[in-house]
């Protein structure tokens, strides 16, 4: 039933329930994150790599990142839509919001496969 | 005749309603603060987005880099850049958490409302604080 509204009949409440779920993976990733710091205090070049390589800490850093687009998309498009009045200029923003996280996407993930 | 009457009066009070959005002279209720922040922290972390991929892919790139990505995050500006940021983060997770907890109907009255505000701030502060003195220091 909730995930119904993930589809696009919904609009609306899919962006709500987007913004809601994909805050609360990054949430999560976060506090394991924080506690594989803490755990394995990577201090050096090699204990970084041996930090960041294992494949399911990186499958998991990508669904972050893919999280963090769509979240920050419909965070940022909403602050746009409230303060920037003039819809030309908004709409210049917006693509901008758009192309960047789309860059910043393709860049993690180059980055991910060749770790 | 009652109908543009009515037209007449809602076009009056129009131009006679006060606006103000003087966001310097509005005084806002710490719930609002904490919204207006969550908004603020989110637009800062988006902006902060190249700056984290640059410094990772330096960081994984070499140990030369890696020394590097070391030496600058010690630099007193980066210092400050990094506890804004971390704040930033600290705030806007909080508050997440507590928009997430009012989306199931927990504490939605505005004693608690209020409670879990002031919850928030001092969580994030706290956060920033402890990782000020672990690690930036």
């Amino acid at each position: 039933m909730l995930l119904s509204l993930l589809t696009k009949r919904y609009p609306g409440m899919r962006a709500w329930l987007t913004q809601r779920l994909t805050g609360l993976l990054m949430a999560i990733y976060s506090v394991v994150l924080l506690a594989r710091v803490m755990v394995l205090t990577p201090g050096s070049y090699d204990d970084w790599l041996a930090f960041s390589q294992p494949w399911w800490w990186r499958l998991a850093t990508w669904f972050f990142w893919l999280s963090l687009s769509s979240h920050a998309w419909l965070g940022v498009r909403d602050v746009l839509k409230d303060y920037v009045p003039n819809v030309k200029i908004r709409m210049v923003l917006l693509k901008l919001v758009v192309l960047a996280l789309w860059v910043y996407l393709v860049w993690i993930t180059l980055l991910l496969c060749n770790l | 005749m009652m109908n543009s009457n009515r037209k007449a009066q809602s076009t009056n009070s129009k131009k006679m309603r006060p606006k103000n959005l003087n966001l310097f002279t509005i005084r806002m209720p710490i719930n609002a603060l904490v919204s207006i922040l969550h908004r603020v922290t989110g637009c800062a972390l988006f902006l902060a987005l190249p700056l984290l991929l640059v410094t990772f892919q330096l960081s994984i790139s070499s140990a030369s880099k890696f020394q590097l990505v070391q030496d600058l995050m010690h630099s007193p500006l980066a210092k400050l850049i990094l506890l804004g940021l971390a704040w930033s983060f600290f705030h806007h997770f909080f508050a997440g958490i507590r928009h997430l907890a009012m989306d199931v109907h927990w504490a939605t009255t505005l004693i608690k409302a209020r409670y879990t505000s002031k919850m928030v701030f001092v969580l994030g502060g706290l956060a920033t604080l402890l990782l000020a003195i672990s690690w930036v220091f």
